[in-house]
């Protein structure tokens, strides 16, 4: 009996931490964009939702946060790693009982913050809001999964290591370190110091998490959709040297103007600048590796993600330098702007490389092709037309608000002239929520559909090993 | 894995470590060493002080997410948003509270601007006191979560003394070369009556249809505007400066109807008007709830306002608070 349990709850089938680490993030992300989308909702109705403290934007907005962070991103790029990683090493996972482990870790810790974060048990501090227990739950979860990996590259049976597995294998070990100095939950530092630690923390879970992962992930997808190799691997060790070297410091670019240490702000301003270097060798990678192929995304739909992913990378990652200037940030911060930057690492980069990767392992590891091919392109066309609506929008009002602060107008003044960006914002969360929702569907279908038996599995089609 | 090119990956993983810690140490625990600023006197100590319970609603100001829209640091740009902050403000701020976007206004001197009867009832129905404010209605917060999130508010800033609250940008200050020649030029002395006495007939001319001839804020077109006129009685405007007056004077208000006179009066008029400003502060407001206080200039048909219409925020008006 405890036996049957244990097999069921915590399967040592190859691929199941994979697929169950992706299927649960596909879950939470339902529940995460629901939740942005009820507070853009809120944004334009402010009195849609009264007297229920759940609904009310502050919570909704934590929860999420942490849910397309922490459950989403994370778990689908833990997924994804899971998969990844033993096929680059051309070995199996070391071990897949601790893989779900970790699976139901991540899973209560993400249960647990729902029930916390929506009626506002939280630290206070922004994306590392997560109570103490949680928290260590995550480390748990981190470490984990990092020992895992790591003892899975051991038992390697190549002998070079792929540019991917340096970014998965650089993002485990400095990860958790950065997560736990960030976390702040058993000290207390006197506010300042309190405000550089936290975005120290608060700026690296995207430069040396989401990142570090997706690029790795855009450097294991694209040359495999595309089938060709990888145009520099020198190139590539440059952007990977570079990103560890000029990530990590960034963070005080976020009270810039806050009265913090000026040589810590210029340590930030001149990394920031930096940062364009490894972002350009990357894409100028993935570009020249597209050389040629890139009809291919007509008809190939994961890699047609993955390419959208790296040409928002693109745009994030220019905006980023010149917004963590002195000048510009003068201007653009405090705005709506930041908010649309935000988003477009987040959704318009890392959720596109993460979904192109969910389209392509999941068959992989289930041996079922995907149920519908219209609805993944249905889901493509939503959540990219939906997220340039939420772009636009959300500059523009970024831009509108940033004047009204540069001339000295009063707040209920400007925010009048923005509210119909935020019927805007509103309507792209609908299309990107619906797009999700397709996807979900789409998966369901796929995995607890009656099996196809016309069309062969992709694993039988044993796609040729693209690795220079 | 015992092949010659191993040590290559060990003194790559070596120098991911190395690189790691140099940043940690130089942009984590440096800081922690180098910078340990002093209390400024300005903050609010939290452990020391007996606030009453603005402790709890600091709690509560966490508790509800307020920072995601709020932030507590004022910038040079920010005219009107009081004194510029110092580090030593925040050493009694843990979990910090400075926050990121400024979907609603900066809350750093947020404290005694309003009426405490006013802070409530914007945290119960944030339209009623402010039409163009999206603020979420915080109505389902127990009453005494409100009134200790209200004290927390009315401490914020606390002890910057209020006669420095406002100041006028540099260009009107001695510490820059037009402000300089602006007082160079100046040979209104502001404190006489009788230059008070000049500025009343230029106040009756050009700022009355608005503001009133006491200055209450009740002239005959203070109804037809959104954005209410000033109303000089308040105590609030006794710590103006005079380079605050003539600013405001010279670039009208933005988002108001408030003109930019300085289009329309001279240099010296503006300084007789700013004269005569200073005399309307009462200690007591004078609160306009009634539509026959309006100033009427001749006989006109007003449409009858309700207190609640007009003043909403006031006991007087009709405000349950």
């Amino acid at each position: 009996m405890l036996t049957l349990l244990r097999d069921k709850f915590l399967s040592e089938r190859p691929g199941s931490a994979s697929r169950n680490f992706l299927l649960s993030a596909l879950w939470w992300s339902l529940l995460g964009m629901g939740a942005g989308l009820v507070g853009a909702a809120e944004f334009a109705m402010p009195d849609m939702m009264k007297n229920v403290p759940q609904l009310s934007f502050p919570h909704m907005r934590m929860w999420h946060v942490n849910a397309v962070a922490i459950g989403w991103l994370s778990m689908g790029y833990v997924g994804s790693m899971f998969h990844m990683v033993p096929t680059l090493c051309k070995t199996k996972l070391y071990s897949e009982r601790l893989g779900n482990f970790t699976m139901w870790v991540w899973n209560i810790v993400m249960v647990g913050a729902l029930c916390t974060l929506v009626n506002g048990n939280t630290e206070g501090r922004e994306y590392a809001e997560l109570g103490a227990v949680l928290d260590g739950l995550v480390v748990v979860g981190l470490l984990s999964v990092a020992g895992n990996l790591y003892a899975t590259m051991l038992t390697r049976k190549v002998q070079k290591l792929y540019v991917s597995l340096w970014y998965f294998l650089g993002s485990l070990f400095w990860f958790p370190l950065v997560y736990i100095i960030g976390q702040r939950t058993f000290v207390s530092l006197p506010g300042l110091n309190d405000a550089i630690v936290g975005w120290f923390y608060g700026h690296n879970i995207l430069g040396m998490w989401f990142t570090t992962v997706g690029v790795g992930m855009m450097y294991y997808l694209i040359p495999r959709l595309t089938q060709a190799p990888l145009y520099s691997h020198g190139l590539s060790m440059l952007g990977f040297w570079g990103i560890a070297l000029f990530y990590a410091p960034t963070g005080t670019h976020h009270i810039l103007q806050s009265p913090v240490p000026e040589w810590l702000k210029a340590i930030a301003v001149i990394s920031s600048i930096f940062l364009l270097v490894p972002v350009l060798t990357v894409l100028t990678n993935f570009f020249m590796t597209m050389k040629g192929k890139w009809g291919l995304v007509v008809t190939d739909l994961p890699l047609r993600f993955a390419v959208t992913s790296s040409i928002f990378y693109l745009i994030t990652c220019v905006q980023g330098p010149f917004q963590a200037t002195r000048w510009v940030n003068w201007y653009l911060h405090f705005s709506q702007w930041v908010v649309g930057h935000a988003h477009l690492a987040l959704l318009g980069t890392f959720s596109f490389i993460l979904t192109a990767s969910f389209y392509y392992i999941i068959p992989r590891i289930t041996g079922r092709e995907y149920y519908s091919l219209g609805m993944i392109r249905a889901h493509y066309w939503l959540k990219t037309l939906g997220f340039i609506l939420m772009m636009v929008s959300l500059t523009t009002a970024g831009l509108i608000q940033a004047a009204g602060w540069a001339f000295g107008m009063p707040v209920d003044q400007w925010s009048l002239q923005i509210r119909p960006y935020w019927f805007f914002r509103e309507l792209s969360g609908v299309m990107i929520l619906g797009g999700q929702c397709i996807f979900a569907w789409n998966t369901y279908k796929t995995l607890y559909g009656p099996r196809s038996l016309t069309t062969p599995a992709p694993a039988a089609k044993a796609k040729q090993e693209v690795k220079a | 894995m015992d092949t010659p090119e191993t040590p290559t990956y060990r003194t790559g993983a070596l120098a991911v470590i190395t690189t790691f810690f140099i940043i940690i140490f130089s942009t984590v625990l440096t800081p922690m060493y180098l910078f340990n600023p002093k209390p400024s006197g300005h903050g609010n100590d939290y452990t020391v002080q007996k606030l009453g319970d603005a402790a709890r609603g600091r709690r509560i100001y966490v508790r509800e997410g307020c920072f995601y829209c709020h932030t507590q640091f004022t910038r040079l740009q920010d005219r009107g948003y009081g004194p510029l902050v110092r580090e030593g403000d925040y050493v009694y701020e843990t979990p910090h509270q400075l926050g990121t976007a400024r979907t609603g206004p900066d809350l750093t001197n947020e404290g005694g601007r309003m009426s405490a009867q006013w802070q409530k009832a914007h945290l119960v129905n944030p339209r009623a006191v402010k039409s163009g404010s999206i603020m979420p209605s915080f109505s389902y917060l127990p009453d005494r979560d409100m009134n200790d999130l209200v004290a927390y508010i009315q401490t914020l800033g606390n002890k910057r003394g209020t006669e420095n609250f406002v100041e006028a940008p540099a260009e009107y200050t001695v510490s820059t070369e037009s402000g300089r020649h602006l007082f160079d030029r100046k040979h209104v002395d502001t404190n006489a009556s009788a230059s008070a006495n000049a500025g009343r007939g230029i106040f009756t001319q050009n700022c009355a249809v608005c503001h009133g001839l006491e200055g209450w804020g009740n002239g005959p077109n203070a109804i037809t505007l959104e954005k209410k006129p000033a109303n000089f009685s308040r105590p609030f405007y006794k710590q103006y400066p005079d380079e605050f007056w003539y600013y405001r004077l010279s670039e009208g208000v933005a988002g108001t109807r408030m003109p930019r006179f300085n289009e329309i009066l001279t240099e010296e008029q503006r300084w007789y008007l700013v004269a005569y400003l200073k005399t309307l502060q009462k200690d007591q407001e004078v609160v306009i709830n009634n539509v026959d206080q309006l100033n009427k200039v001749d006989e006109i048909k007003l449409p009858v306002l309700s207190n609640q219409q007009y003043e909403p925020h006031t006991p007087e008006g009709g405000g349950q608070l």
